[in-house]
């Protein structure tokens, strides 16, 4: 069965109509062809699927679609105008904080989030926060270097 | 890395995008059962629901449709959908491509299948009891390729193979030995996980199969495929993007044969994406238990050495037989040791079949032997570091397979991983005298030390092709899989190094084998050291090539011509030069190709395993710092400091990656990760919720890779995988050093500890 739902995608607001049963990644991969977020797990336990739904990380392999309607969905391709980077995005570059990048995204919207709630985090204050994003290939120390040289630049950057 | 804007947009291209006009939804239905007799499949009602395309089910293969179905890397036991017997829960039985995924799932529900169970086994020891069920019977038939490194037995066993390592006179060692340990180890299933699951799209049309794939193995898929569908080479297509993430799980055929005939049987392309409860049902490390008995004398000296290893291959053999001599000729560790017997076998089961998984049989050899290096040091009552210190392996030293080693660096790998944990010897339990008088804490904290040899593929076989185009910007033509590590980037800066050509000027293909050159597989470690090779000589045929027509042009001998600074100049005569893209122009040959293959020789003796098991043979160890909760039993590593011998580090930050993600990999597999089975073989923590893998919070606050190099030297060692094996015993030594329990089954739960801790207080 669907249904029309009103979804704002990365700027867009549009009339939309969804499977009652699908899930949020499921319409942004299909129907948007957001590809930047990834299913790993399926529960929502590996953070690959992570968009920011008015701002806050979010796993949108167990929402349902129609349960984002209203809200400001935000997927990696909606972080930076084309041939633009995020500070954030620059950061992860410049530390190489990736190997197979199919966590990337995840991380760098849980990052906004995290950076966004607190511009000064400590290392455990990152650890802890991005708990819930995994890399298995390991890149972890690189993605902490990341991030507290992309809070440094983004502070740089507001004062 | 040079693809470094595309993977923080989002926007790299995995498999799992890929997309194709009339593409269908392939799915799998799969056995319930481990083992069991298929009575009956009727796919009609499924064949019969609107908006199916195919079914796919064992009636579309034998001698009436003239495709054997049957396939496999070491044995042909494996069969696109049972055919007979399902083997394991989770066993492919039938198949369905339909417009979309609910579609496909209400058509295998409408599949029905009959089958008669019969007894299975699981456990290694338990399934080469004589009279135990047969996984296969008769014997499968083996691949020929393998008739020179695996050797073939009789039927009527679960044995599917058998490695002998025979050096020296183990029976004299151990008599002239004064003592001698026997202790035995186990290591548990576990899975890769890489975060992008196993993709397979297909398209077959006019006599021609195009496979879209998530593999590390194009062209070993290609001719696969060929053989399975009765095509030339030229006529199988096999495409890959970059992985997200493999680890050896993306190498055997998986999901292609399946996603190739159902997309041939509908006529339409199909792709299959698998679940992740589908992922843990695929492939996974191999469960090993391994029997080692070392014979030593008073001062610490190695004598003999002999171990009984067990690898359970699963339900169908995969690549499990090569893993099993992998880790096989690698148990004697990297030490002198006169005397060694090693018999490694892989053991069919009626579980998810086991294949390659970083490191490739080695980690449960280094496990074990690096456990039981640390518990004979205590017998002896010697510091660790200087027992194994005395037992190095050195320069021209011959190993147990009898090849003589060079570039032999374990001494100061040793040191490495022990100075930067600050080891002494009192950090060895039994010879910290005051340990007993010292107030404790529930916390205890505790270091360990490990060291690990491993081969890399050998033979093998890698070629490059460089296409020099009219501008002078070079295509990089090679089939080595981008997993993550890095590979097009250190390609593209040999390749920039050898021609003198900016990085921004190369770009580095990805495989396709209609296209790119011959490359045995992305796994082993062996990308760097190998396709940098054949790179390296494609660059040397260029040049030729360069000088040649330069000679020709400028009218001057080719050996009065230089290259400098991607120019070909004639000597002393700096204006009377050409552009690499001048040349390439007016060689009227419109692009200039290089050509370079690399490829490496050895092999071993299938009754003695002698002869040469690699071509130069990876080295590392690891030093580490634990703190032990003895109220919880809860583990908590401190520090781990990988230490690897690199040849020559071409791309220090992702050696760097490479290293850390070996540690943190086997940091999983030393505390938490395991694939937990019910009575009735069926797998209980299928998800990322039940199955942990090491997150922010697991990792240590510090860890300190270092990549030790030949100044000497130009050779490149691959780092991939060196640092996973030795982690597991590391952290193993540490935990006993710091509350006196020693585990001797992976993972050490928390669960483990207390017991144990219970156990000794009571």
């Amino acid at each position: 069965m669907k249904q029309i739902i009103r979804l704002k995608v990365n700027g867009s607001d549009e009339e939309i109509a969804v499977h009652t049963h699908h899930t949020l990644l499921e319409v942004l991969r299909t129907e948007y062809k957001f590809f930047g977020a990834r299913e790993g797990c399926g529960i929502g336990m590996c953070g690959a699927c992570t968009v920011l739904l008015d701002d806050k990380p979010t796993s949108s392999c167990i929402l349902l679609a129609a349960l984002a309607e209203g809200k400001q969905i935000t997927t990696i391709e909606g972080l930076s105008e084309p041939g633009k980077l995020h500070p954030i995005q620059q950061a992860f570059i410049d530390h190489n904080a990736f190997q197979c990048s199919y966590c990337t995204p995840g991380f760098i919207l849980s990052t906004k989030s995290l950076l966004a709630e607190n511009p000064t985090p400590t290392v455990e204050e990152i650890r802890s926060y991005l708990a819930g994003n995994l890399c298995r290939c390991g890149s972890y120390y690189k993605i902490q270097a990341a991030v507290l040289d992309a809070a440094a630049r983004m502070r740089g950057k507001t004062a | 890395m040079l693809d470094a804007e595309e993977r923080v947009t989002g926007r790299i291209n995995y498999t799992l995008n890929v997309e194709l006009p009339a593409m269908l939804v392939g799915k799998i239905l799969r056995s319930p059962f481990p083992h069991a007799r298929i009575v009956r499949v009727d796919a009609g009602r499924a064949e019969r629901l609107s908006g199916v395309g195919a079914v796919l089910t064992r009636d579309d293969f034998g001698a009436r449709t003239g495709c054997s179905g049957r396939y496999g890397r070491v044995f042909r036991d494996q069969t696109v959908v049972a055919f007979d017997k399902v083997r394991f829960v989770g066993d492919p039985v039938a198949a369905v491509a339909a417009l979309d995924e609910d579609t496909a799932a209400e058509a295998l529900s409408l599949i029905e299948v009959d089958y008669d169970e019969l007894p299975a086994v699981f456990d290694e020891a338990e399934a080469l009891k004589p009279g135990a069920s047969l996984v296969h019977d008769p014997r499968p038939e083996q691949q020929p390729m393998f008739s020179k490194i695996i050797e073939d037995l009789p039927g009527g066993s679960n044995l599917c193979s058998h490695f002998k390592l025979r050096r020296g006179d183990v029976e004299e060692g151990f008599r002239t030995s004064d003592f001698v340990f026997e202790d035995v180890f186990r290591s548990p299933a576990a899975q890769h996980v890489p975060l992008e699951p196993h993709v397979t799209a297909a398209h077959y049309a006019r006599e021609k199969l195009t496979v879209w794939t998530s593999t590390q193995m194009p062209h070993a898929i290609r001719a696969q495929m060929a053989e399975l569908f009765n095509l030339p080479l030229a006529r199988v297509r096999v495409i890959v993007e970059t992985l997200g993430g493999g680890f050896g799980s993306k190498g055997s055929l998986r999901l292609e044969p399946i996603t190739a005939f159902l997309a041939m049987k509908a006529r339409q392309p199909v792709k299959i994406v698998l679940s992740r409860e589908e992922e843990f049902v695929t492939v996974c490390k191999h469960p090993a238990t391994v029997r080692i008995k070392t014979g030593v004398m008073k001062d610490g000296a190695l004598v003999a050495r002999q171990v009984s290893a067990d690898f359970n291959t699963g339900a169908y053999s995969d690549i499990g037989p090569v893993v099993a001599r992998n880790g096989g000729s690698a148990m004697s560790g990297p030490y002198r040791i006169p005397h060694v017997r090693i018999d490694s076998r892989a053991v069919w089961t009626n579980v998810v079949p086991a294949g390659a998984l970083r490191g490739f049989g080695v980690p449960q050899a280094v496990w074990a032997y690096e456990s039981q290096m640390d518990m004979i040091a205590e017998r002896l009552g010697l510091d660790p570091l200087e027992f194994r210190r005395k037992n190095l392996l050195r320069e021209h030293d011959v190993f147990a397979t009898g090849e003589e080693l060079a570039d032999i660096h374990f001494k100061e790998l040793l040191d490495q991983a022990a100075s930067s944990i600050n080891w002494s010897s009192s950090d060895a339990c039994w010879l910290n005298s005051e340990r007993a008088n010292q107030k404790r804490s529930a916390l205890r904290r505790g270091k360990g030390l490990a060291m690990v040899i491993k081969a890399t593929i050998t033979p093998s076989t890698s070629a490059a092709a460089l296409k020099l185009n009219e501008d002078g910007s070079l295509n990089v033509l090679i089939s080595s899989v981008e997993c993550g590590q890095g590979a097009k980037t250190v390609l593209a800066q040999i390749a920039s190094h050898e021609m003198q050509i900016p990085l921004n000027h190369i770009a580095v293909s990805d495989p396709d084998t209609d296209l790119t050159p011959y490359d045995q597989q992305t796994s082993s470690s062996r990308t760097t050291y190998s396709m940098g090779s054949a790179i390296t000589r494609a660059a040397g045929d260029l040049k030729r090539q360069l000088l040649d027509n330069a000679a020709e042009i400028l009218e001057a001998s080719p050996n009065d011509l230089v290259i400098e600074n991607a120019r070909v100049a004639v000597r002393g005569s700096a204006q009377r030069s050409l552009g690499y893209g001048e040349i390439a122009r007016l060689s009227n040959q419109g692009n200039l190709i290089g050509r370079g293959a690399f490829s490496t020789r050895g092999g071993l003796d299938l009754q003695t395993g002698q002869g040469i098991g690699s071509v130069h043979w990876h080295q590392g160890a690891i030093g580490c710092e634990v703190e032990v909760d003895t109220e919880t039993g809860k583990i908590k590593v401190l520090r781990l400091s990988p230490s690897v011998f690199a040849g020559h580090v071409v791309n220090r930050r992702l050696c760097e990656l490479q290293l850390e993600g070996c540690a943190i990999f086997g940091l999983g597999q030393a505390l938490f990760e395991e694939m937990i089975y019910g009575d009735h073989g069926q797998l209980l923590n299928v998800n990322l919720s039940d199955y942990n893998i090491p997150s922010f919070d697991d990792i240590p606050a510090e860890i300190c890779a270092a990549a030790l190099e030949n100044a000497s030297s130009e050779d490149l060692h691959g780092i991939g995988e060196t640092l996973l094996p030795p982690v597991m015993a590391a952290i193993g030594n540490a935990v006993y050093n710091a509350v006196g329990v020693r585990l001797r089954d992976l993972p050490f739960t928390a669960e483990k500890v207390l017991r144990e801790l219970g156990a000794r207080a009571a």
